[in-house]
């Protein structure tokens, strides 16, 4: 008879966010007046307000020229500041560099040739020069490193900035909404912050009023009007019409905001990931759903099962067909498909009765819905069906590997080594599904959230093209980012000096680490060399959203 | 998908042109008592160099300079109308004098080491994705002997818990040499099934000898030479693969310096 072994079962809390957090900490923030006005008596007994103080919140120092947040990352916390003042910049931003981020432009076509001769043969040389005066400041944690403006008074002369001060929070939408930070925030005297993640966040909103309306507010203010209107259904809109619709909008979220980690768990212990419903096949809309940020799964069932008809990504919509239908006197019209968070998603919901008031009347062409479009046999969809259980929906630029013309000749493993100084940033090997692979290599996705809680910014999304890449000038080696990917593409590696002789911490003596992973041959011209260098037309680079194209190739 | 068809058949369309003008302009040289081995030579030492270039292209992947798979396609139709033109230029199929007759042989087997090469590329990679269980080939080897002690991990365990050495006296007797390294290479490469009637004959010739807990551990060897087998499928495809080149380009090189030689001896003694 097998032994059986008992443990504690793990709680929300057994991992506080910041482990320094101390009682007296706690209560000098209870005495705070941000957090003073909040009715400690609404919150459950499993979720108490000193629990979430203790356990989502940290108190973060920062001096004077650090960096707090960066336009452009992710993060999954918002910030309330205790102490000093921030800048916000806002405009023009702040050059790329300045933030930790890559700098460096395309190849042209004889720079990138003087690679033939100027790779080198010993992996992952670096020209240790480079790493230093970087702005960073380092820290025996490494997760707590910054990059810091080394002169804040010339950036005040040459970018409009806003003061932060004492008692504002910021960084709340990005944080509860899984959207990019949209702005710079610097530390302009030595500040302390309180960072709150962002599960401690959503319980602050949830239960305090007062909490709810600032974040709620905030959005509406900030962000809610210019979300609706790059939607076709509001896009005809006056402004009081589409502050109406505004104000009558409701913010819900399902699944779980670091997805990524229970489907990790989940896939590690063998088993499918969950799925919550957003709304069931069959029942009656009260409300047209839009996406603002992560990804939702439309299906209809057949027989015990269900069928992917397609996904939704920000800026998609959902009930729409039906809600209209009804209007038009075709009796009550019940959804025809189920919709299901894949992983995390956000959504606005907008009341049935303010679509009658102000959309449908003007809509000449009634919407194309969604059921019809199934297409193709069981067999058909396979491959869609696959990606999904699998994630690989959340790829922009999925290495698909058709087996049954790839003669495994590692081409476009030598052409990917070739414009990366030698080395290669993938692996040809992965997930197979029927004649079909997709390699371990970045799939550049639409929810980056390798990108989440990258301490330097090292990791980053281009400008154009919004490809994600690492700068390995300010990546630290955390690891951070590879154990956040989903689908294991990045890589950590140790480094080399240019003479081959391995890189260590002076301190621990232990190698100095880089992250690495397909950067879409970003400096190179012509594109991913990958899919240039296969023979075969074997390797392609693709949307697993982009269905019709899909279908088309496969 | 559709560029790539209209690539294809303007290579085509385009080769013929230039075969039907060359065969054309070289009989217009006879007639008028030229040299038509000068304008068919030229071409198909032209039709030479673009072949190699291919395989320059390969070392330079980072630069734009045409996706692979249309270079391949050039490369397979000027590989065939350069043997078009090899019979264009000497006149027959199987010259006179030995040194050319040494150019020919390397020139044939050049040619026929390309187009099997061809043939290989397009009916391995099919049987290698259905044998299932991707494998990277240079991986193999440590595949290989993770299984091996996995198996010898069951067998001391076998020992250990049952105090009967028979399947380990089996294994050491006949399924070690299975084991060491892969096997039936040829049998793989013709899609056989030796292998895994091996492990199915060696499971079942000492099945009768095992107890029901040395059963169970059979069982779990049995797996595991299936998955060794699958291994060994991977290895012979995969080597094939890989190792026809390793006759195409030796050859290729062999014919490029004969012709070299030929020009050289051309151009100093017959012009």
């Amino acid at each position: 008879m097998a032994l059986v072994t008992t443990m504690t079962r793990p709680q929300r809390w057994d991992t506080p966010f910041g482990p320094d957090m101390t009682d007296a900490d706690v209560q000098a923030l209870l005495e705070r007046p941000e957090i003073a006005a909040i009715d400690a008596e609404a919150f459950p007994g499993n979720v108490p307000l000193i629990g979430i103080l203790r356990n989502d919140t940290r108190i973060v120092r920062y001096t004077e020229g650090d960096i707090v947040v960066r336009e452009g990352d992710y993060g999954n916390s918002a910030f309330l500041i205790l102490e000093g003042t921030l800048r916000v910049v806002v405009a023009p931003s702040l050059p790329r560099h300045l933030l930790g981020r890559q700098a460096v432009g395309k190849k042209g076509f004889f720079e990138a040739l003087t690679q033939l001769w100027t790779n080198r043969w010993i992996p992952e040389v670096r020209d240790v020069g480079r790493y230093t005066g970087k702005g960073l400041r380092s820290d025996t944690d490494k997760t707590e490193a910054r990059v810091f403006l080394q002169d804040v008074p010339a950036i005040l002369d040459k970018h409009r900035t806003a003061a932060l001060v004492e008692g504002q929070l910021f960084g709340e939408l990005a944080a509860l909404g899984r959207i990019p930070r949209a702005v710079t925030v610097f530390a302009e005297t030595d500040a302390a912050l309180l960072e709150i993640r962002w599960q401690g966040l959503r319980e602050l909103r949830k239960f305090d009023e007062n909490w709810r309306r600032r974040i709620d507010e905030n959005y509406r203010e900030n962000a809610l009007k210019a979300a609706l209107k790059e939607t076709s259904l509001f896009k005809g809109l006056d402004a009081d019409a589409l502050q109406k619709v505004a104000d009558a909008t409701l913010f819900e979220t399902y699944g779980s905001f670091d997805w990524h980690t229970t489907y990790k768990r989940m896939r590690q212990k063998g088993s499918a990931a969950e799925e919550p419903i957003i709304a069931r096949e069959g029942d009656y809309p009260d409300g047209v759903l839009l996406v603002r940020a992560g990804f939702a799964r439309v299906s209809y069932g057949v027989g015990k099962g269900e069928i992917t008809l397609t996904y939704l990504g920000a800026g998609d919509v959902y009930g729409f067909d039906e809600l209209y239908r009804s209007w038009r006197d075709e009796g009550e019209v019940s959804l025809q498909t189920t919709v299901r968070a894949l992983g995390y998603v956000d959504v606005l919901r907008v009341p049935a009765h303010i679509l009658e008031e102000y959309v449908f009347a003007g809509i000449d062409r009634p919407p194309e819905p969604l059921r019809p479009a199934a297409e193709g046999t069981l067999v058909d969809n396979g491959l869609l069906e696959w990606a999904v259980d699998e994630r690989f929906i959340n790829g922009t630029k999925a290495m698909l590997i058709d087996l049954d013309r790839c003669v495994r000749c590692d081409d476009c493993v030598q052409a990917c080594a070739s414009t990366h100084g030698g080395n290669p940033r993938f692996v040809r090997h992965g997930k197979t599904f029927d004649h079909w692979m997709v390699a371990n290599a970045c799939m550049h996705c639409k929810d980056p959230v390798c990108m989440i809680g990258c301490p330097t910014g090292a990791i980053h999304r281009t400008v154009a093209g919004g490809t994600v890449i690492i700068n390995d000038e300010t990546c630290i080696g955390c690891g951070t980012c590879a154990n956040s990917c989903p689908y294991d593409n990045i890589r950590l590696v140790e480094i080399a000096n240019d003479k081959g002789a391995p890189l260590l911490d002076e301190d621990s003596g232990q190698p100095i680490i880089k992250a690495t992973k397909c950067d879409l041959c970003a400096n190179n011209p012509g594109g991913p060399a990958c899919v240039r260098a296969c023979p075969h037309d074997a390797l392609r680079r693709v949307d697993f959203r982009d269905v019709a194209a899909l279908r088309e190739y496969v | 998908m559709r560029i790539i068809r209209l690539f294809n058949v303007v290579l085509v369309v385009g080769a013929g042109v230039v075969l039907v003008l060359i065969a054309y302009l070289a009989d217009q040289s006879r007639t008028a008592l030229g040299v038509p081995a000068q304008l068919t030579g030229w071409t198909l030492f032209a039709a030479m160099a673009g072949l190699a270039l291919f395989n320059v292209r390969k070392k330079l992947s980072m630069v734009p300079v045409g996706r692979a798979s249309y270079w391949l396609n050039a490369h397979v139709v000027v590989g065939l109308s350069a043997l078009v033109l090899f019979w264009l230029h000497t006149g027959n199929a199987w010259p006179s004098g030995l040194y050319e007759q040494a150019l020919a042989l390397l020139f044939y087997l050049l040619s026929l080491s390309g187009i099997i090469g061809y043939g290989l590329q397009r009916l391995i990679p099919a049987r290698l994705t259905q044998g299932g269980d991707e494998v990277i080939h240079e991986r193999i080897p440590a595949e290989l002997a993770r299984i091996r002690d996995d198996v010898e991990s069951i067998l001391v365990a076998c020992t250990e818990e049952t105090g009967s050495d028979t399947l380990a006296r089996h294994y050491l007797e006949t399924m070690h040499w299975f084991f060491q390294r892969p096997r039936f290479f040829l049998d793989h490469a013709v899609s056989g099934q030796k292998g895994a009637h091996f492990v199915q004959h060696q499971c079942a010739v000492v099945s009768g000898y095992l107890s029901e807990a040395e059963q169970g551990h059979l069982a779990r060897i049995g797996d595991l030479g299936h998955d060794k087998n699958r291994l060994d499928r991977h290895y012979a495809l995969q080597s094939t693969l890989k190792s026809w080149l390793l006759v195409h380009i030796p050859l290729a090189a062999g014919v490029a310096a004969l012709t070299i030689w030929h020009l050289v001896l051309v151009h100093v003694y017959a012009l």
